[in-house]
């Protein structure tokens, strides 16, 4: 069972060696670059924690190593399990975009039919007006939530509330742990 | 306006109407609410009685609406039970007029009651008058209220939903509540199995009562909720066993809902088989089974053919839950059939023992409530549609000024809010940090043993107590604590053991430290002189205690 305390160690842990290994080599980046490897290193320490068994974490990972140049930096902040990691996130990925076929397919047929519903009520009554409206609104909201979420683009309903709830666990665990760091680091540097 | 106040309220202990007329006396602002109290004064007493409840009411919501994001635990805690007495109803306005004449010569109330009666006048709530007791009992100060009025009634219901909700919201108190209130639950399902049972009593007759589809009782909710902190305790990663039991108890309470009382010891059997297999499978996400696999699942919609491939998979697990995918691939149709597919992907198929069964009996049996169409199609519909509202309950929990909302659409949004603003203040502490820390050397020995105290003190009051910041929980310090000792089990000496962790964490950064060697002296001595201040006599054996940590927690805090 993970508990917070644990996840905020093990996310501090990895993302200080995380970025211990890429600083390592370059000695001074500009402000941008900072934050760059700063956020990258946070999401692949979070996500390598999780060692994929969540969809998002293995999104985080699929999403660092796709472009080159971050794919270099990424796998040095992952350090010597990066290829493991890398080829367990490689799979689940090849499925994605296996998934991506199907669900066109689904859309398509979900569009005729909801435009076959739509013709043949004209004037539907009250509640089943609201109740197509509020489907509506879920169904923008999913949408929504599916982008924020990463890699959740490609999951139904029930599991996509799995990986927010995780990932929203995850992004308060950073949070927390940055301000912690952030304050501190101030401190220091004001005395 | 005060005295005058009290004094009318002790003149009308035993008459609710004169209260209600010395309400429009009070001339409260908003030119409609004398219209209104004079209106409503020939009405039933609750009514009237309920407007006083209604102020009362009103100052705890708007408090609750002030500070969104602040330590609305027990806001939460308040409004969700009064959610939950809402559904008494009109039994419990003949409590309240004993309870109008035992809070009198209460000026602090009249002020607040002054305050917020502009804000929330709907005297035909009936929600509100759930507040009353609720609000006014957890939300405003103890001392302006004296006890409720020994109403057994009462009482015992909000023992029951206090139970309940105990078990809920303590979870609640950890910010990462999902992890940890996974295991709390599975503790508290014992506790809330008593009362679950008593709400399935009733729920039961509800569920019979015919609902639509969508809607669910707030006992069927309620006896949801547990089943999903059961479930989800077996969701949170535990050991197969662990998930197996658990999610033998949430079929259980499913079965025992869905049933209606009917009490089929078949239809207990078949779900706590099928859904045996739920947890897991769900963990395992979409894409841990070759894809070939959610093929081969959708063609056995098809086929119905179950029994004969699922063997083929050889796989070990047991049938129900595969059968129950397959209910469910069958019947959402068109609906949602990605999700069937990724779910039936992330599941073994099932042994071979029922192959000749007809595919119904294979699957999960869901019996449908009263009124309900008995379509298989909808039967799955629904089962899918119960899993969702369970997650999303639990979602409520996690998102901070969530508990009022019902509703997908608007819960989703709240989700949505919460979390682009997880990930702007993400994106914002990097840069932050980055600008903070010119060489990105985040010397984390330095910051804990030069600026953990101060900074901890700090940090923590910001943290805990701030309302404006939304993530700021008073949670914190539990997790804190419980942060001490996760890191420095079985502690001997705590300056040792910090070294001794930190260094551990830190031996692969050979190089951005500075002043590597001098750091852990000056940390020394810095423990040492902490140490002693904090503990003071106590032992440091008591650094385990909760209590105790405390100060300890201030070193270690920091992780």
């Amino acid at each position: 069972m993970r508990s917070p305390s644990s996840l905020k160690q093990e996310f501090l842990k990895r993302w200080m060696r995380g970025l211990q290994r890429c600083t390592s080599s370059k000695k001074d980046m500009n402000v941008l670059e900072r934050k760059k490897v700063i956020k990258l290193s946070a999401d692949l320490a979070i996500a390598s924690a999780r060692n994929g068994t969540t969809s998002w974490s293995r999104a985080l990972i699929a999403n660092a190593s796709r472009d080159n140049d971050n794919r270099i930096l990424a796998e040095r902040i992952l350090g010597p399990e990066s290829d493991i990691l890398i080829k367990r996130v490689s799979t689940s990925v090849g499925t994605v975009s296996c998934n991506r076929k199907i669900r066109s397919k689904k859309i398509l047929k979900r569009s005729c039919n909801s435009v076959r519903r739509v013709r043949k009520g004209t004037h539907l009554p009250q509640k089943v007006l609201a109740k197509s409206i509020a489907k509506r609104l879920v169904q923008k909201r999913t949408q929504i939530l599916k982008r924020l979420v990463p890699g959740g683009e490609f999951m139904d309903e029930l599991s996509l509330i799995e990986e927010t709830l995780d990932y929203i666990a995850y992004l308060r665990a950073q949070v927390d742990v940055m301000r912690c760091i952030a304050s501190a680091t101030e401190l220091i540097n004001h005395d | 306006m005060g005295d005058k106040g009290k004094f009318e309220l002790e003149n009308r202990n035993e008459d609710p109407i004169n209260y209600a007329s010395s309400v429009s006396d009070w001339g409260f602002g908003g030119a409609n609410l004398t219209n209104t109290s004079i209106g409503l004064v020939p009405k039933v007493n609750p009514m009237a009685v309920s407007k006083g409840g209604l102020i009362g009411s009103s100052s705890c919501s708007s408090t609750s609406m002030v500070d969104a994001f602040g330590p609305t635990i027990w806001d939460h805690h308040a409004n969700s039970e009064n959610l939950g007495f809402c559904d008494n109803g009109v039994q419990k306005n003949a409590s309240t007029s004993d309870t109008f004449g035992i809070r009198k010569g209460d000026p602090v109330a009249l002020r607040s009651i002054d305050k917020t009666f502009d804000m929330v006048w709907n005297p035909t709530s009936s929600m509100l008058k759930g507040d009353i007791f609720l609000t006014n009992s957890h939300a405003m100060l103890p001392q302006r209220l004296t006890p409720f009025p020994a109403d057994s009634a009462f009482i015992e219901r909000a023992a029951r939903f206090s139970c309940f909700n105990g078990g809920n919201f303590s979870d609640m108190f950890n910010p990462f509540a999902v992890p940890e209130s996974m295991g709390l639950y599975s503790g508290a399902g014992g506790v809330m199995q008593g009362t679950q049972e008593a709400f399935a009593g009733s729920g039961l007759k509800s569920v019979s009562g015919g609902q639509s589809q969508k809607n669910e009782p707030s006992v069927g909710e309620v006896s949801k909720d547990v089943s999903l902190s059961v479930e989800h305790g077996a969701a949170g990663g535990s050991p197969p066993k662990d998930e197996r039991s658990q999610s033998h108890v949430r079929s259980h309470e499913e079965s025992k809902q869905r049933s209606g009382g009917s009490g089929n010891d078949s239809d207990e059997a078949e779900l706590s088989g099928a859904g045996d297999q739920d947890e897991p499978s769900v963990l395992e996400g979409a894409g841990r089974e070759p894809f070939a696999r959610g093929l081969d699942s959708r063609k056995r919609k098809r086929n119905g053919q179950d029994a004969k491939l699922d063997p083929a998979k050889g796989a070990a697990r047991q049938s129900g839950d595969c059968a129950k995918d397959n209910t469910e691939i069958q019947q959402t149709g068109d609906q949602n059939p990605t999700s069937t597919t990724n779910r039936s992907s992330g599941k073994h198929g099932k042994q071979g023992s029922q192959a000749s069964d007809p595919p119904k009996e294979e699957y999960i049996h869901v019996r449908a409530r009263r009124g309900q169409a008995t379509n298989s199609h909808s039967l799955a519909e629904r089962v899918r549609r119960e899993k969702i509202s369970e997650r999303m309950k639990f979602l409520q929990d996690l998102v901070p000024g969530c508990s009022k909302v019902t509703g997908k659409a608007v819960m989703l949004d709240e989700i949505i809010n919460y979390v682009q603003s997880l990930q702007r203040q993400v994106e914002f502490l990097s840069m932050k940090l980055a600008t903070v820390n010119p060489r990105l050397d985040f010397n984390v020995e330095g910051l804990l043993a030069k600026d953990i105290l101060p900074s901890r003190v700090a940090t923590s009051s910001t943290l805990g107590f701030s309302p404006d910041m939304p993530m700021a929980y008073p949670p914190l310090h539990p997790s804190q604590r419980g942060l001490i000792q996760a890191g420095l089990p079985g502690m001997g000496s705590s300056s040792d053991l910090l070294q001794r962790t930190i260094h551990s964490q830190l031996t692969p950064m050979a190089g951005g430290f500075k002043e590597p060697t001098q750091l852990p002296n000056v940390w020394d001595d810095e423990l040492h002189n902490v140490i002693q201040m904090s503990y003071g006599t106590s032992a440091p054996s008591n650094t385990q205690d909760e209590d105790g940590s405390l100060p300890s927690g201030q070193m270690k805090v920091e992780l």
